[in-house]
Parts: C-alpha cells; structure tokens; sequence
C-alpha cells in the first residue's frame, strides 16, 4: 500500500515532468519551466546543507555565479565541450569550497551566515573588477552547446529535459544520504550539534562534506543555466537575492524533505511570474518576498509538506502507524527540551 | 507514509501548476487578437521600470509613449494604429530575456522596440535574434554590444560610446601645442557605456601627448567619492574626465570641491545634460563639459515637431533618453513605410533588416546610417554650461556659444 | 604625502561612521544572538526620512533625528517583543537571520515602492563647504557627521557604563541566567538593547545622508563591511567593533591608494575570512564569540 503509493506519486511527477514540454502553450511558457527546473534544482542543492545540517547559507549565489563562470570561461578558454566544462567547472567549485567550509564551519552559524553573505560580495566584486578575465561589467556571452539550427523553443524543451536530469540525480544523492549512516549522522547535528558530536558523530568534518557536496550541486546547476541563458553577467550572478531565493525555496517546501525545496520552487517560480504580471512596474515583488518569507520563518518553519501531512494525517488516523506518531511526538518532545535547556551553552561555555 | 504524502503533493502542485499557466497566458490581453488589415500593429518592448536603471528606464517609457501617440494622431504606420506593451524587467537581465520571449511568444507582437542600459541590450538582443527579430535599441552604446555578432541590432543614436568626446578632442587637437592641457585624471564607472565614453577621449588625448596621471574605475554602487577625488586632487591633473551617469557625477564633483581642486577642464558623460544637476550642483556648473547625443535646439527637420509635441503633452521639452526613444520609432518606422511590412514572420523582419543596413533615416538627432555591425555612423555634439545655461559648444557649425577653455572655479 | 594625510583623514572619519553602526549591531547579537541583517536598511530608511523631511519642510536634516531616534528606538522593542522573540530559541540565529533578511527586503521594496528608484540626495548649503589642516580638506559634512556618530557613540558608551540599565544590559549579555538570577527583567533589557540597536540606525542614516546619495538597495553595499566588521571585532563586543571599524575604516582608504576603489573593498572580507582562519572568536571579542 505504502510502496504502491509512493510509486504512483513518484510516477505520475516524472510523467508531468516528460509530458510538459509537449503540453506548454508557447515558448514562453516552456522558458518559464526551464527557469523553474533551474530553480528546482538550486534548492535541492542548497537543501544538502540547509536540509540536513541546519545552517542557513543567504549566499549560494556564489556557488552558482562561480559554477557558471567556471563553465563559460572552460568553454571559450579552452574549446573544451560544454557538458565537461560544466561538470569540470563543479569540481573546481567544490574544490573551492573546502577552505570557504573550513573557515565558516569552524564555529557555530552566526559566522557562517556572515561568512556566506561576504563570499557572495567580494566574488561580486573581484569579477566585476577582474575584467579581462571575466568579461567584467561587459558580462560573458557562454555559446550554445547546440548549433544555430536548433532553434529557440527547442534549446528550451532540450534544456528542460536536461535541468530535469541533473535534478533527478541531486534528488537521488539526497535521498541516499538521507537513508545513510553519514545523513543519520547529519541530521543529528542539525537537532543538537553539542549532544551530536559528544556521542561521537565527527561534526566539522560531517558538515564540511554536505557543504561541498552542496556547493557542486549548487555549481552544476548554475553551469547548465549558463549554457542555457548564454549571458553572464556578475551583477545578476553574484546577487543576494538569488540566494535568498533558494533559501525560501527550500524553508517554503520543507528542508526536511526530500521533495520539499522542488515544491517550493514550483510554488515560488510560479508566483514571481504572477507577481511580476499583477504589479509588474513596482518594487512590490520584493515586499512580497520579503512577507512570504517573513510569515514562514514566523509560522511555519517546517514547510508545507510537513505541515500539510500532519494535516492530512489528522484526516486519516489509522493510514497513520503508531510508530510515525510516536516519531513526530519524540521530535516535538526533543526540540521543547532544546528550548529548556537555552541558554545552557553559554553557560557551559563559561565553565571550561 | 510521509514520503509518499510529500509525493502526491508535488504531483498535485505539478498539476495544479499546470492550470496555473493557462493563468499567466491568460494574463496577457488575447495572443492572437487577428492580423487583419486594419488591426493595430503591436510592438513589444521591455524596460527597466523599477530597480537601477529606472530613472533612464522611465524617460525611454516616456519617448515610446509620446511616439506612439504622436504616430497614432497622425493615421498610424502603414494606416494601422500601433500599440505598445511595455512590460517591467526590474532591471534584471534575466527578466528582460524573459519579457521579450514572452512578448514575441505569447503577445504575438509584431515589432519589437529595445530596453534600455548595455547591460541588458545584449540578452534581449539575443533571444530578438533567435526569432529573427529586427532589433532597434535607444540605449547600449558600449563597443561590446555590436562586437557580440548580432546581425539585427541597430543602436538609434548619432554615436557609439567611445566616439562620444570626438568633437571635443578635435578641438584640443586643434589648439597649438604649449595651450594643449599637460595632463588629465580619469575617473569612470565600471559600466561599459560610461567607461566606454571616458576612455575613448582617453585614447585620443594620450595620442596627443597628454599624460594620464590617475586612471580609476568604481563599482557601480559606489557612494563615497573621498579617496577618489583625494587620488584626482593629489595630482592636480589640468583636465579631469568623469565616465559617469548620474549621481556618481554629483557625488564626484561635490567631492572634488572639498578637496578644493581646481581643473582647466571638466568633462563629465551624462549627468551634466540632466535638467536636475544644476539643481544639484548649485551655482558651481560654469564651464562643465558633456556630450550629448541630443539637444531640443538641435535644427533637423523632424525634430521641432518632436519638441513642440513632446513639450506641449508633458509640459517639458524632451531629454535625451526620451529623444533616444522617439529616435527608434522613427527608425524602425521608416523601415516599415518603406519595406511595406509589419509582421513576425521572419522573412518580413529580415527585409527591414536590410532596409535599415542600405539606408538612411531622417531622425530626431540627424540623420543617421549605421556600419554592418549596427554601429551608428555620427558623432556626440560637445555641451558646455556657459552663464548657467548648458549649450552647444561644439562642433563650431552647431555651436550656440563659444567654449570655455580655462574652466572657472567651482 | 598629502594624498596620504588627505587620506588619513577620510578615513577617520568613515571609520567613525562605520563604529557607530557596528556598534547597533553588536547590541542585537549580545542581548539576543541575533545576526540583524536588517540593520542597514534601517540605516537607509532613516537616511531616506532625513531626505524626505529637509525636501518638506527645508529644515536641516539633523533636525529629523529628534524624529527618527525615539521612532526607531520604539521600533526596535516592538520588533523584538512581537517578532523576535517568537522563535524558537534552539534555531534562533538562523531563523533570526531570515527573519530581518526578510524585514530587509520589505524595506527595500517599500522605499522603492514609495520614493521609486531614482537615487537620492540632500542638498546643503554647506555641502561643499572644506577647511584645511596640515595640508589636508577637511569636508565640512563628513566632519558633522564624524562628530554626530562619535557623540551617539559616546553617549552609547556611558549609558552602558555608568547607569543601572546599563548594567542590566551588560549582564543580559555576558550571562543572561545569572541576570534573571539577581532578578534583572531579561526580556525587557532586550527589548531595549535592540531599541537602542536600531536608534543607531537612525543617527547613522541621517550621518550618511548628509554627504552621500541614497537608493533603495544600497544597504547591501553596507551589511557586508558592517557583518565583517562585527566578526573582526568579535562577535558581541562592542569596544571590539569599534576598533575593528576604526581599523578597518581606515585600511580601506589607506589601501585604495595603491590599489584602487574596488579592490580596496574587498579589504573587509580578507579580513573578515582571515579572522575566521586565525581567530575565530575575532580580535576583541571574549568567550562569548567563541561559540558562535
């Protein structure tokens, strides 16, 4: 029963996902698909470390901007084919993010935060001024992987099906790690990293490997938005706001769920078009980002899906086993107790 | 149990997203709201209403508009009415792609107008290419934009962004050798249009002999100009040239005052043809110097209906965005009226393309013919505040009053 | 050597302004762990009411602070009592931190939405105004602004030091157990440890907006500086912040000597990632930082 269901569930998405380009109106409506299985796949890659550790980066722009660069440049540098390019470009960036990671992971997430919003910056910076490698303000135009005789509507549906591809694949490694001893191990660190790393689970190194796991996640997807879009420029790579949006994403679907930022995406791909047609000449959309994202953290930290199950189980008690109850029972018990004890490390703090 | 919920949820929101296009498509006032012969022309057009480059953004919306009026008043191209949709690309490069895929695709226009800024000439440019669109822009005078191959792209200005000083080094050019300034500080925005206008007077001033003794670029969001003006001050160059828009200018000068430095000659791109600087310079603006590619004075033939029109809807005379704006109606206009087509398809586009590589076009800012990358083939006229008023000063067949030379102090 | 004096001096006198600020934000993060994103935002908007006010009623924009400071001081104790003290405090800097990011955005789309785009700036009479010391132009502005961030951190300093509530608040953030031991209202000191955060916001907006142009997102350009210098100085000190904006201040302008606006900038986050490197609990800061 639970199998079948799932598996219908499971089926019934990658069927959409197949169908869809056949179903889009017009190219329009495919480029608007093809931005939100980029988008899809940015959150899950953010979710590798937000999910499964807790700390929130504002500032994975940085590993998408760089992912992309790193594509470009491999491109037009080296002739190298694109699709190499973008998984050598992955690599690089995941190289890179071994000391970013031991720098900010070192201590607790107040300067991880700090440390995600300044790497997002001084790359703003050092590729805007850099410009006789990057292209500077001028921007870099990446070239197509395909030839001039595909045309527009159909790079599109192409690059579709391939951000869906990339997504499957940061969908399954996500669903490994989660059934793994490794995700176990992370997923401990993210309820209460002191009782975590005092049972032995080896913390620093545990995080550093979900954050570089993350970051080339994070870069592939941005290489592949590079290839498609065809127009870099650092203003918009290295920008604040699109990691933000990867956090809502992420907050909105549920960062304990495997599916939960690829529903977030949906949702948020969705309603940035709506806002744009609705209020198009106004700053409202970032109002409107900034309320949504406001009335998340405030009210439903968890995501929809969390919330969403619980409701749907209240319909449902006896689809529910007890054992399920008893584990979101036992979570709501661990965080109270989390609450009591506050203020607890301070002090302990104070007396080594 | 729980990942199954989560799935059905996604397969629900994918569904339900799926009724949810229909929405955004709906949006959009009827795609195919018949060609007939009389239906109006559509032309789509995407610009930064909000976000950085809103300022500019708005004064292109106005000239488009006032165009499009203006055209309609006077029965309309090729006896249609024409119809503008302007969507909002918030300054965003991703957004203005998205607009123009959206306006061809699912607007159906038939014409497309270009946004504003280099920075987001080149993406619109190219989805515009991928459908075969002729691409008439008012704004992305940078070098970059016409080396990047695009065969559709026209730039309806009299000048590309390093030309824009020609006619001011000319004159310095002309001066005998031991009047010639000795040494000149440049200071210029990392943005390629204003960087592109400061060094091109840089390349033909270090021609002459002029040395450069600072040379410093600024992020874009720069507001403090302290440690620039100190460097500039420091080495009391003869000229100073600023490659600036708008309110890096002010900040540059306000700054440079309090470091009480004093140039022969100051140059700045943009901001000085601004109606609002001298407002915010205050009575320090004598002998400041601009180009500018468009001025209400300016005697084509075209443009004193433009003036009188424009003046009499808003109550202003037109600035140079607006003028840049109205240029690229009138452009794409007469290729239009002379290729006797105004429709998407491709063969259609590619006859106006080819219209506009062979011919000239009467405008608003003289007439103007464009190289086989879209260059225009002109030159900036050369401004100078002389008692208190901006005026042409520069070329000497167009000049309202004579230049400057020995800048007073500011 | 005068473009080195010269730029002695400009740098002071940012590094002022960036001590003030840095200061507003160590209070957030010792009374409440909290990473206030939104803080620069507040710088803007307070800059934005002081442009908005002179363009009114012509008046000077200092004049606006006697507006702007008890409004943001009431602000910043109806934001901490209504929105953050409603999370859950074992992800409170997380949390905390998309919370203010996202009160950030919301100013920003309101300036925006109210004032549009166009980038601001005030005009004053003495705007140009300069005198000289030592063979360096000293702006006449920056000094008024130098000296408005450098009495508000004055009066900081001694409202921590030498009065009761001062002490409350110390103790709230060096041990906040101990505090609601000796019977000190905890959730009240906090409330206006980060009333008086965000009043520094106000002095300091009203500071830029005399010599600087204003736009809607602009308070990106400052949260990054401001979060390097609180981890530079220590997370929580407030003496620590203040040397690290004086000394980064200054390296910032000393630096752009040799190398130019831009890289100059990226000073701040060297900085920032070689104190993370070497000394994680920042230069200043004490056992507090060290957790954090």
């Amino acid at each position: 029963m639970r199998s079948a269901s799932k598996a219908l569930g499971l089926l019934a998405a990658v069927a959409f996902v197949v169908a869809f380009p056949r179903m889009a109106p017009d190219a329009f409506i495919l480029s608007v698909g093809v931005v939100i299985m980029s988008y899809a796949v940015l959150a899950t890659s953010w979710n590798f470390v937000g999910g499964f550790t807790g700390y929130i980066s504002l500032g994975h722009a940085a590993y998408s901007g760089l992912g992309a660069y790193a594509t470009g440049l491999l491109v037009i540098e080296t002739g190298m084919n694109p699709w190499l390019a973008m998984l050598a470009g992955g690599l690089l960036v995941a190289a890179f993010a071994v000391p970013v990671g031991i720098a900010s992971l070192r201590v607790r997430g107040a300067s991880f935060v700090i440390v995600s919003i300044a790497l997002v910056l001084i790359l703003l910076l050092v590729f805007q001024s850099w410009g006789s490698f990057t292209g500077g303000s001028n921007g870099l135009r990446v070239p197509r992987p395909f030839g001039t005789d595909v045309l527009r509507p159909e790079q599109h549906e192409r690059f579709f099906y391939l951000h869906a591809v990339l997504l499957a694949v940061a969908l399954l490694t996500w669903w490994l790690i989660d059934r793994s001893r490794f995700g176990t191990g992370l997923k401990a660190i993210r309820e209460d990293e002191d009782k975590a790393q005092s049972l032995g689970v080896p913390t620093f190194q545990y995080k550093l490997v979900a954050f570089v796991v993350s970051a080339f996640f994070t870069a592939l997807g941005g290489g592949m938005y590079a290839l498609w879009f065809g127009f870099l420029d650092p203003i918009f790579q290295f920008s604040i706001l699109v990691g933000s949006y990867m956090v809502l994403m992420s907050l909105l679907g549920g960062i304990r769920s495997l599916f939960g930022p690829v529903l977030g995406a949906v949702i948020v791909g969705y309603a940035v078009e709506y806002f744009k047609a609705q209020y198009g000449d106004t700053q409202f959309h970032l109002v409107a980002m900034g309320l949504l994202l406001a009335l998340v953290v405030l009210f439903m930290p968890d995501g929809i899906i969390p919330a969403a199950s619980s409701l749907l189980n209240r319909f449902r008690p006896q689809a529910a086993s007890i054992r399920e109850v008893t584990a979101a029972e036992l979570a709501e018990q661990r965080r109270s107790a989390a609450d009591a004890e506050e203020r607890e490390p301070v002090t302990e703090g104070a007396r080594r | 149990m729980k990942v199954s919920t989560s799935l059905r949820l996604s397969a629900l929101a994918a569904t339900s997203s799926l009724a949810l296009t229909g929405c955004i498509s709906s949006g959009s006032a009827g795609g195919d709201g018949g060609d007939g012969e009389d239906a109006p022309i559509k032309i789509g057009i995407s610009l930064p209403l909000t976000g950085d480059f809103s300022e500019p953004g708005k004064g292109v919306q106005r000239g488009y508009e006032a165009w499009a009026d203006h055209v309609n008043e006077n029965g309309g191209l090729l006896g249609r009415q024409v119809e503008l949709t302007i969507l909002d690309d918030q300054s965003n490069a991703d957004r203005v792609a998205a607009d123009y895929e959206k306006l061809i695709n699912q607007d159906g226009v038939d014409l497309v107008f270009g946004p504003f800024s280099t920075r987001l000439v080149v993406p619109a440019a190219q989805v515009a290419q991928d459908y075969g669109f002729l691409f008439v822009e008012p704004a992305g005078a940078a070098e970059e934009v016409f080396t990047q191959g695009f065969d559709n792209l026209f730039y309806a200005a009299p000048a590309v962004a390093d030309d824009h000083y020609d006619h001011l080094a000319d004159a310095i050019e002309a001066l005998p050798e031991d009047e010639r300034p000795k040494t000149a500080a440049y200071a210029a925005m990392d943005d390629p249009f204003a960087m592109g206008t400061a060094y091109g007077l840089k390349t033909r001033l270090e021609e002459m002999g002029v040395k450069t003794v600072v040379d410093e670029v600024y992020p874009p969001n720069t507001t403090d100009f302290g440690s620039i003006a100190a460097k500039i001050a420091d080495s009391d160059a003869d000229v100073v040239v600023g490659g600036t828009q708008y309110q890096d200018a002010v900040n540059l000068i306000v700054a440079l005052r309090q470091l009480d430095y004093q140039p022969e000659m100051a140059a700045f791109s943009t901001a000085p043809t601004n109606p609002e600087f001298p407002e915010a310079i205050g009575t320090e603006t004598e002998g400041i110097l601009s180009p500018t590619g468009y001025t209400p004075e300016a005697p084509y033939e075209s443009n004193q209906e433009f003036v009188d029109y424009y003046t009499e809807t808003h109550g202003t005379p037109p600035a140079e965005d607006e003028a840049n704006a109205w240029t690229t109606g009138q452009v794409v206009a007469a290729a239009v009226e002379a290729v006797g087509c105004a429709d998407p398809d491709a063969e259609c586009q590619q006859q106006l393309i080819d219209w506009l590589r062979e011919n000239e076009v009467e405008t608003v800012v003289g007439p103007l013919t464009w190289d086989e990358a879209g260059r225009p083939q002109g030159a900036h006229l050369i401004q100078q505040y002389v008692d208190g008023k901006i005026r042409i000063v520069l070329p000497e067949d167009a000049a309202e009053a004579d230049l400057i030379l020995d800048k007073p102090e500011w | 050597m005068s473009l080195l004096l010269q730029s002695l001096v400009l740098g002071v006198l940012l590094g002022g302004l960036y001590a003030l600020l840095a200061a507003g934000l160590t209070l957030y993060f010792g009374v409440m762990r909290v990473v206030m994103i939104a803080h620069s935002a507040f710088l803007i908007l307070a800059a934005y009411l002081a442009w908005f006010f002179t363009r009114t009623t012509g008046l000077d924009p200092m004049i606006s602070l006697l507006l702007t400071v008890p409004l943001f001081f009431g602000i910043g104790v109806v934001m901490q009592r209504l929105l953050i003290s409603r999370l859950r405090p074992a992800t409170l800097t997380m949390m905390s931190v998309l919370l203010t990011f996202s009160i950030a955005l919301t100013i920003e789309g309101l300036l925006g939405f109210a004032f549009t785009g166009t980038q601001r700036r005030i005009r004053l009479p003495y705007g140009g105004a300069n005198f000289e010391i030592l063979g360096a132009n000293v702006a006449v502005v920056k000094l008024i602004a130098f000296l408005l961030a450098a009495v508000s951190l004055g009066a900081l300093f001694l409202l921590l030091k030498k009065t009761q509530f001062g002490q409350a608040l110390r103790a709230t953030i060096q041990h906040p157990e101990a505090a609601r031991l000796v019977g000190i209202n905890t959730d009240r000191v906090a409330g206006y440890g980060f009333g008086l955060g965000l009043a520094t916001a106000a002095i300091g907006g009203t500071a830029l907006a005399l010599d600087s142009t204003i736009y809607p997102s602009l308070h990106w350009h400052w949260i990054g500086p401001l979060m390097a210098i609180i981890v530079v100085g220590g997370l929580g000190s407030i003496p620590g912040a203040a040397i690290a904006a004086m000394v980064l201040g200054l390296g910032q302008s000393l630096l752009q000597i040799p190398l130019g606006t831009t890289w100059a900038q990226t000073f701040f986050y060297i900085a920032l990632f070689a104190t993370l490197m070497l000394r994680p609990q920042g230069f200043f800061g004490g056992r507090l930082a060290q957790r954090f």
